[in-house]
This record gives structure tokens, sequence and C-alpha cells, in this order.
């Protein structure tokens, strides 16, 4: 029984530090939106890790992803409106359309972009957050520049009493669960075949073909699956917790950034590695800004520099290459 | 088992492979010798399907291969090892030899963990036993060839394509080496088609055959000791006049 268990340690530490997240945000007082802003990044970097971290793919027009989970979610809470019955469905619905438009992108841009390699792919892929966003403006598609603003459908349909709790506390909830979900669907892909073909074509796109990985096939399978994660945490922490979108927002180009930071700060491609991340990242943002404002950027610059520069594997790359032998090797990955 | 017929293959105005037939049987041990830009590497790719040929026809078993990708020639059991190392340098040894047995001839059979199995009883074969958890890519140049002759086993091939395996191995090695794979291949009926720039003592002991290319075209394939006296070959190696001087060749 322990033995079959074994493969399923990484994932103590992940819920672990959930937990703790959670439960200090809960019964500190004033430390909710903290939390919030953690468990998003921690979500963006356990999503975008599936992609960057298991294939060595840079995307820089991920965004775009979280950009059209929030339009899916806004158009199925407005489309849905008129059918206060549907209450909670209509949420769930609205995940099912994000998800859906995240996954037909996903698809749309691999099919292109992954014919690519390495900096030719991260160049494409610059141009779909800012053409799609651009498109979605000069086409006047959802509104256009004016975007959306769908509070008032989303009392319609839950209730003005749930809809503000959705808005203050669910959503967030949503996004942890979408981070363990992400965590767990990560752990699986690493303990089967894919993990392998992936880390092979990771480290030689060639050899891993003369080895008989599909590697084309195993690549867009990560990127969809990063996607889809992306667009529900779009739908959740964007369109849920705040329940507007205008284009500029959704596919400003600086939230990749941070999720390439928080991925490769905490250790691409491992399991712990995007919590670890996007905590040093979410943490020394929110206090630098508080204790030194205005110099906030200039001193995360000299930690990004020196935290690159000592751990080029990521921190939790580094830990798992020092405690390879001991008793809590299980635990990382 | 393999069959190439007229197979050419051109970059541009070279011509790399330059109408080659040949036929390699199973279990047949075989070296393909030639001097440096003869084509052998461009001849191995055409056989595992990193290049297409222009011309010519490549059949493995009977099924008409010369357009199929490498990902789906691997699984009917053509391996390949590359003349410098590529191995998965993040993942350990274990790893790199599991993905071989995952995705080789077996590969669709056997899961993760029987993967593994066969990845520890290869590495225990050919003496990397006690390297199964280092990363691959800090294994010293010679352990690394070990690691990707283990991969490459681990695919169970039917038909083993070697890229220069043995250079950078002193003689010692190189004999071990030669009777592990003789031994091997033997044993599970692989047919190993060696490519050979330098080494000729490797091909002297262990094939069975030699192919001889000069300038992409086929000029000898015969049973080794005769391709090795025959005049055209020294010709190749020495440039033409040294048989006059080394007439015992």
């Amino acid at each position: 029984m322990k033995n079959r268990l074994r493969p399923y340690y990484p994932l103590l530490p992940v819920f672990a530090a959930y937990l703790v997240l959670f439960l200090l945000g809960r019964n500190v007082a004033g430390m909710w939106q903290l939390t919030a802003t953690l468990l998003f990044y921690c979500a963006l970097g356990q999503a975008f890790n599936i992609f960057l971290g298991m294939t060595g793919y840079v995307d820089f027009g991920y965004v775009a992803f979280l950009g059209v989970g929030t339009y899916g979610m806004a158009t199925a809470i407005t489309g849905l409106a008129g059918y206060p019955q549907l209450g909670l469905w209509a949420v769930a619905l609205g995940f099912v359309l994000a998800m859906l438009m995240a996954t037909l992108l996903s698809v749309a841009v691999g099919a292109v972009a992954l014919r690519l390699r390495g900096a030719y792919f991260a160049i494409a892929t610059i141009g779909v957050s800012e053409g799609f966003r651009f498109l979605i403006e000069g086409a006047n598609l959802w509104n256009g520049s004016s975007g959306m603003i769908f509070t008032s459908q989303l009392n319609k349909l839950l209730g003005r009493d749930l809809a503000s709790s959705v808005m203050t506390f669910w959503a967030d909830v949503l996004v942890l669960a979408i981070a363990v979900a992400a965590a767990i669907v990560t752990l699986l892909y690493m303990k089967s075949k894919i993990g392998y073909a992936l880390t092979a074509l990771r480290e030689d796109e060639d050899a891993a073909k003369v080895m008989g990985i599909n590697v084309t096939r195993y690549k867009i399978l990560a990127f969809i699956t990063s996607a889809c994660f992306a667009g529900a945490v779009g739908a959740a922490s964007w369109a849920l917790k705040t329940p507007y979108v205008f284009p500029p927002e959704v596919f400003e180009i600086h939230y990749t950034i941070e999720a390439i930071i928080i991925v490769m700060l905490g250790g691409a491609g491992t399991m712990l590695g995007p919590i670890v991340g996007a905590l040093i990242y979410g943490i020394s943002k929110y206090y630098l800004s508080i204790f030194l404002p205005g110099f906030q950027l200039f001193i995360f610059a000299l930690v990004i520099i020196f935290i690159i520069v000592m751990f080029p594997e990521g921190v939790v790359g580094v830990i798992k290459g020092k405690t390879r032998r001991t008793a809590i090797a299980p635990y990382i990955l | 088992m393999l069959q190439l017929e007229n197979v050419t293959k051109r970059f541009g105005g070279l011509v790399a492979v330059d109408t080659v037939s040949l036929e390699i049987t199973e279990g047949e041990f075989v070296g393909i010798v030639g001097p440096n830009g003869s084509g052998k590497t461009t001849l191995f790719n055409v056989i595992n399907g990193v290049f297409y040929p222009e011309e010519g026809r490549v059949f493995f078993n009977g099924i008409d291969i010369t357009r199929m990708p490498p990902y789906k020639r691997a699984p009917l059991g053509i391996g390949r090892t590359f003349q410098i190392p590529r191995p998965f340098a993040s993942a350990t040894v274990r790893e790199n030899v599991a993905v071989g047995a995952m995705f080789g001839f077996q590969g669709r059979t056997l899961n993760v963990e029987q993967s593994l199995e066969v990845a520890d009883q290869v590495i225990e074969r050919i003496g990397l036993a006690g390297h199964g958890f280092k990363n691959a890519g800090i294994l010293t140049p010679v352990e690394k060839k070990f690691m990707e002759i283990a991969r490459a086993l681990a695919m169970k091939p039917r038909l083993l394509l070697m890229d220069e395996a043995m250079a950078g191995m002193h003689p010692g090695e190189i004999d071990n080496v030669v009777q592990f794979l003789v031994d091997v291949a033997k044993e599970e009926g692989i047919a190993i088609v060696a490519m050979v720039e330098h080494i000729m003592r490797a091909v002297v002991n262990m094939a069975e055959k030699v192919i001889v290319l000069d300038y992409g075209e086929k000029i000898v394939d015969a049973p080794t000791r005769e391709a090795l006296s025959d005049p055209r070959v020294v010709d190749v190696y020495l440039g033409e006049g040294a048989k006059e001087d080394n007439a015992d060749g």
C-alpha cells in the first residue's frame, strides 16, 4: 500500500502549501487580498509550467489564453443572464466556454507556431496576444475596445448576496481549485509516458524523434492542457472576481512575463517550483511596494538576477538536486 | 529485412548519397566504411527518416518506409545511436534508457514501470550499474556513449544503426564493447549496421560484411576480409598509388 502511494508523495508539499496559504488568508485579518494574489500567481505558474516547464518552449503570448478565458466567462454570464433559474450552472457553463475557447485558440496557435523551434516560437507567439487584442478592438468583437461589464448580469443570475461573495471569496477559492487540479495533472503527466516524452523532447527534440516519440503530438498536448488551465484561471480570477473585461487589460504582456519569472524562479519542469516561484515573486512584490514604494521594481530586478545566477535551475531544481539521496527526496519533484 | 533501392539524396547540387542499393538481413553485422563526407551519416539519416531521399525507395520488412517520419520507424524496430552522444541531460540514466524501451519496438506493450525494469536490466548488462540514478548530463563522455548504446538496445531494435559509437574509447574498451554487442546481437537477433570512420580494428573484429562508400556511391559490398583487401578500398583510404607501396593492404 505504502509503495503504491509513493508516486503521489510530491502532492503533499503542494497541498500543504495551499492549505497554509488558505488558512492564513482566512484567519489573519487583512490577509485575504494578498492570499488571493498569491493563489493567482500559483495557479498561473502551475498552468504555465505544464507547457514552459515540461517542453522548454517559451510562449510569450500566454496571456491570450487567460484573456479568451475571461471573455468566455463574460460571454456566458451575459448571454445567460435572461435565464436566472440557471444560477450557478451559468458559472459552470462559463468555465466550459472559457476552457473551450482557450483550447481552440491553443490548437490554432499550436498548429502553426509549434512547427517553429526555440526563439522562433517565442517571437511568433508574442504576436498572438497582441494580435488577438487588436482583432477584438478592430473587428469590434465582444464590444471591441469598450469591453464588457457584466456585474448586473451576475447579480441577476446569482442574486446580489451570492454574487458578491463569489466576487470577494469564491472566485479565489476556484483559483485555488484550478491550481490544485493543475498540480494533479502535472504529476499524472510526469509519472506517465507523456512526461518521459516531454522530457526527451525538451532536452533533444531530434534525438527524441529518433527514439520513437511523436514530438508534435506531445508538444500540442502539453500546449492545450496548459492553455485550458489558463482559460479557467482567466475565467475565475479575471471574470468572476471583477466582472468586467477590457482588451488592453486581459492581453497585457506583463502577465506573461510574470508567469515566465514565476516558473523560472521556482524551477521549470518541477512540480513544486511554480508554487515556490509564485510565493517568492508575489510576497516580495507585495511587501517591496509597501516598504519601498517606487523602488520595488529596481530591488526586485536585483533579487531576480541574484536568484537566477545562484539557482539557474530554479529554487526547487537546486533543492531537488541536493536532496536526491535523502529521505525527503520522494516529496520533491 | 532492410532494402534500399537506388536511393539518392541531394543537398542542393551536392549528391550526398548516389543511387545506393543495399540489403541488410536479419541478425547481420555490417560495417559501413568511407572517408569523411562519403555519405555515411546521410545514409543513416535516410534509413531512420531524418531525411527523405529524392529518388529511390527504402523498405523495412517489406513495408515501404521511404517517407515515413522517424518516430514511426522506431516502433518498427529501427534504433540509432549518434556520433556525439545526445543524452536527455536533465533526466537520470535510468529514465533515459527507459525512454528507449517505452517508445521502441515493444513500446506499446510496456507501461512506465515495465520500461524502467527493462532499463535496469540493460544498464546492468552494459556495465553502468550504479549510475542509474545519476543525471545523464554529468556522465563522462565514454559513459555517455555506453548510455546511448543502452538506450538504443532498450528499444529492442531489429536493426541498430550505430554512428561511430566507439570513437574516443581506448582499444581495451573497444574490444569489450564489440564483444558485448556481438553477444547481445546474437542473443536478441539484432542486425547491427555500424558506421566506422577510423577504427578499422572494430570493423575487422565484428563485421561479417563491409559496405564502402565514396563520394556517396557504394563501391564495395562484400564479406569483411575480401572488402578490406579490395584495391578500391585502399585507393579510397590511402589515395591512389598507395597500393604499390603497401601491396599487402
